[in-house]
């Protein structure tokens, strides 16, 4: 635990209490190393140590939040930050609800999800996990592009309501590796994420990159008529189209705001496919989870999705209170979403080209570019990326060029899933925007979704 | 502070670095303020400030950023350490165009700095606009004000010493509602170039009162709308939709990093290749397209990029014939010795970073489309025989070489035989790039011109989001399909 940060919570606390205010302070420190390759070099190699100081001040039913990224040194400075907050509540207009402040009951110290290995990894380790990856694969033609991008965040919470904490300390890593022709442009790719540096594993991102290139290179490309396909879903693919689940189905106010193609009503109906069961699992440390949300509530295994049947919605602390729902532990930065596995025997590259196939099968790993076509029916569209494959029925692999999917998120995991892999990983889907937030969501590793529309195919790479 | 960086960029250079730069924000001060429904649900500022190092090493760059500035060594060590380890990886050397090494300032357009209005004074107007949009119809209300005011100093191992102030301010409106199929129907109104200046003066309650009027108006008119009909037509995109199409399958399509292949692992590459300088018919000959970051009063003005290049305007596509790219000093060397010959003359000044802990990469400055002779949109719609008019982003998907994309409108408005007949709600329409610009049959004149601003393109790995602008007229495009 870093003294220093709780130490600052402590006295920024104190202060408040001092001036009779009402605070929660929370610090984020991150240090984030990336390596980037393009061209098979390496093309940026960065590391960021940031520190982010929270303030929410609350007036009754007012509020207002101040943001210092900034250093720990000066206290001075860190204090105006409580008074600038304090003073932006007291001009703000009041909400028409009374926000709540958490009451920490206990201290809460989760450093769990942190593993000393993957936060010290050096530049030569990152360099030589890419080294291997590519082993034998780059050419004049071939160029390596990818990150891997590793970091430790603490995050840590306190409040005027009581003198409780809340910490969190936690390792990330993110891989992504992809092989292009520099001429023909074709892409294949390998991701890989891991919660501890023994999870790296080189040799299956090589792997997978070998034997997709084999195939792209003895492949006869083609444009796909436009119709309906049966798919099978990457990885990749399935945790592209799980987030768009999340953001425009689960969230409790969105819903009540009309934004969500989930309802009040679909609540116990069987609204996917009986094979699709969707859950927050926050006992898996592959997604970096929060063991308690920001204002205190255990967070436990919570399903959202059982056998097709919509069984909740997710609240965090704001909506609920704005319209008097229930919080459902769900004040977090970001869920830990686990969708159970199915029994299909399919679970690598090998035994997906391997299995019997009674018409063409289209295999996407992943979506490019996801756009909301029409967010409360559910609509999406996004295009095949990184290493399509048209799985023919005669046993023979051709490589479409890219297709684009317009679907609903409803048919997408609705009755048209035919099976799902025995097998699961954690698929990455970390963006780094703002402050360093590691996401991941545990996939079966295929799914195969029968007649799904393809609406575009493109005519080349 | 400043004496302190150019003595550690020294000590980099005695230690081999071949370049250094830094750039150091003193303060870099944000507002947001969202109401949803009368609600403040945001009412937050914040202040960073640190430094960021990058740092040229054998060919290869090394980069590091802190927000703690009390150990300035360790971080310029940093920085020269990744670049070490980098170095062992290098396909291509990195150079850099030659440039002049400037002592400039630069300060944006802004009357009255947004951050010294009292609150109280920025949430009386989005109260006020909330009312005015809490009209029948409507039951989803939204007002954003976003203000950044921020100092940088860029030092670099040439010789220069660049110091940035600037300002800016974004607005935004929306009302939905559901239409009867249950649907959500929205009208949204974001604030563009209204004047010579962007401070607070440019929050004028008289111009956002009438755009709360007709955004309302036109969601009503949605929410009892009919379909957008399946059918290959023209489609005649104004602004609101216009700047959205420029910017993705021409903006990124042109950024020289994608079209090198540094943005695979990521946002993608570019269906451009150096051979297509000079060649590729683009689009039509109604089509000019230039990278102007001399635009006065726009977020893709800038004085200078953060590799310290003065803004300039720079033709990208020439009657049709692509002629230019959105780049950096890193990126013309490599482009130039790359097609083995000097497709462009030194660095056109777009390598931009979001903060000062990220690293510069080639970024849109405003990427605007010339006015053109077919008149008003009046006009325009006159002189089609059928399609849809099409206003406002709703959905937007783009192939990862930008060379086909599908977008989503909030509304549009029939076009039979040279009049508007119907609204449609759902519109879409999709298409090939280049067979898309080769359709532009119609572009509008100096009346259909406005500046759009773009807030949040993101871009890299580590993530970046950038602020530009758009200057772009009414277009029409033939034979396209629409409403899939
Ligand atoms: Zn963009």
């Amino acid at each position: 635990m870093n003294d220093k940060i709780l130490n600052t919570l402590k006295e920024l606390r104190a202060y408040a209490l001092q001036r009779k205010a009402e605070v929660s302070i929370s610090i984020h420190a991150e240090d984030s190393h990336l390596m980037r390759f393009a061209n098979s070099a390496i093309s940026l190699n960065t590391n960021e140590m940031l520190i982010r100081l929270e303030i929410t001040a609350f007036e009754g039913r007012r509020r207002a939040g101040y943001e210092m990224i900034t250093d720990l040194e000066d206290m001075a400075k860190l204090k105006q930050g409580v008074d600038h907050a304090v003073e932006m509540a007291h001009l703000a207009q009041p909400l028409t609800y009374e926000p709540s402040i958490p009451v920490y009951t206990t201290d809460f110290l989760d450093e769990s999800g942190y593993d000393a290995a993957l936060a010290n990894l050096a530049n030569a380790e990152r360099l030589d996990f890419f080294n291997q990856v590519s082993k034998g694969l780059e050419t004049n033609e071939l160029k390596l592009s990818g990150i891997i991008s590793n970091g430790t965040n603490t995050l840590a919470m306190i409040n005027t309501r009581s003198e409780h904490w809340q910490y969190f300390l936690f390792t990330d890593c993110q891989v992504t590796s992809v092989l292009a022709h520099s001429t023909l442009k074709w892409e294949v790719s390998a991701e890989q994420s891991a919660q501890k540096k023994s999870e790296l594993k080189p040799s299956a991102m090589h792997d997978r990159l070998e034997k997709l290139v084999d195939l792209y290179q003895k492949g006869k490309p083609e444009q796909l008529p436009l119709g309906n396909y049966d798919i099978v879903f990457g990885s990749a693919a399935i945790g592209a189209w799980l987030e768009y689940i999340v953001y425009i189905g689960l969230d409790g106010g969105e819903m009540k705001r009309g934004n969500t193609f989930l309802l009040e009503k679909d609540l116990g109906q069987k609204k996917f496919s009986s094979r699709f069961t969707l859950l927050d699992n926050p006992t898996r440390l592959e997604t970096f989870p929060f063991r308690r949300d920001f204002t205190g509530i255990e967070r436990k295994l919570f399903p959202i999705v059982e056998n097709g049947v919509f069984k909740s919605f997710v609240w965090g602390q704001d909506d609920a209170d704005e319209f008097a729902a229930n919080p459902t532990g769900h004040t977090v930065m970001h869920l830990s979403l686990e969708v159970k596995t199915g029994q299909k025997p399919v679970n690598s590259l090998d035994e997906l080209l391997a299995m019997p196939r009674d018409k063409d099968i289209l295999y996407i790993p992943y979506i490019h570019y996801i756009g909301l076509v029409n967010p409360t029916e559910g609509i999406l569209t996004g295009s095949s990326r990184f290493g399509a494959l048209l799985l023919k029925k005669d046993g023979t692999v051709a490589i479409p060029y890219n297709v684009r999917v317009t679907e609903s998120l409803l048919t997408l995991f609705g009755e048209g899933i035919e099976w799902l892999s025995s097998v699961s990983e954690p698929y990455n889907v970390s963006r780094s925007y703002g402050a360093r937030n590691p996401t991941s969501i545990i996939v079966p590793r295929f799914m195969r979704v029968n007649n799904l529309e393809i609406s575009h195919s493109n005519s080349s790479y | 502070m400043l004496d302190q960086i150019k003595q550690e960029i020294d000590r980099l250079k005695s230690r081999g670095a071949t370049y250094a730069d830094a750039r150091w924000y003193p303060a870099e001060d944000s507002e947001q303020l969202v109401m949803v429904n009368g609600n403040l649900k945001a009412n937050e500022s914040s202040n960073q400030s640190g430094i960021g190092i990058r740092v040229l090493y054998k060919g290869a760059w090394g980069f590091s950023a802190a927000s703690d500035v009390n150990n300035l060594p360790a971080i310029f060590d940093s920085a020269f350490d990744n670049a070490k380890i980098a170095a062992e990886r290098v396909t291509f050397p990195v150079r850099l165009a030659e440039k002049e090494a400037l002592q400039a300032t630069f300060t944006s357009p802004s009357k009255e700095d947004p951050t010294k209005v009292p609150l109280s004074e920025k949430v009386a107007f989005l109260s006020d606009m909330d009312h005015k949009l809490d009209q029948p119809g409507v039951i989803q209300r939204y007002g954003i004000l976003n203000f950044d005011k921020k100092k940088t100093i860029f030092v670099d191992s040439e010789g220069s010493q660049i110091e940035k102030n600037i300002t800016e301010v974004f607005a935004f409106l929306q009302v939905s509602a559901l239409d009867k199929a249950g649907v959500m129907q929205s009208r949204t109104f974001r604030l563009n170039r209204t004047g010579l200046t962007r401070g607070w003066e440019s929050i004028d309650p008289v111009f956002f009162t009438q755009q709360c009027e007709r955004i309302v108006s036109e969601l009503n008119q949605l929410l009892v709308a009919g379909d957008c009909p399946k059918e290959i037509g023209s489609v005649i995109l104004k602004p609101g939709q216009m700047y959205l199409q420029t910017h993705e399958t021409i903006g990124h399509a042109l950024e020289l990093d994608r079209i090198l292949g540094y943005e695979l692992a990521f946002a993608g590459g570019s269906f451009v290749t150096l051979d297509d300088f000079g060649k590729l018919r683009y689009g039509s000959e109604k089509l000019t397209v230039r990278a102007d970051a001399t635009v006065p009063n726009s977020p893709g003005s800038f004085g200078f990029d953060d590799d310290g290049i003065p803004a300039q305007n720079n033709l990208l596509i020439d009657k049709g014939i692509l002629v230019g790219a959105i780049n950096g000093r890193q990126m013309v060397e490599e482009a130039n010795a790359k097609a083995r010959r000097p497709i462009f003359q030194g660095s056109s000044g777009a390598n931009r970073a979001t903060a000062f802990y990220r690293v510069p990469i080639e970024r849109m400055t405003n990427i605007d489309i010339d006015a053109g002779h077919d008149g008003t949109l009046d006009d325009i719609v006159r002189n089609t025989e059928n399609g849809i008019v099409l206003d406002g982003d709703r959905s937007w998907s783009i192939g990862s070489n930008r060379e086909q994309f599908h977008f989503g409108t909030e509304m549009g408005w029939l076009v039979k035989d040279g009049k508007i007949t119907d609204v449609v709600k759902n519109s879409t329409y999709q298409g090939d790039t280049l067979k898309f610009w080769n359709s532009l049959t119609a572009v509008g004149d100096e009346s259909t011109w406005e500046v759009v601003y773009v807030s949040n393109c993101g871009k890299g790995q580590p993530n970046q989001v950038m602020q530009l602008g758009h200057g772009i007229p009414v277009c029409r495009f033939d034979n396209v399909r629409i409403g899939e």
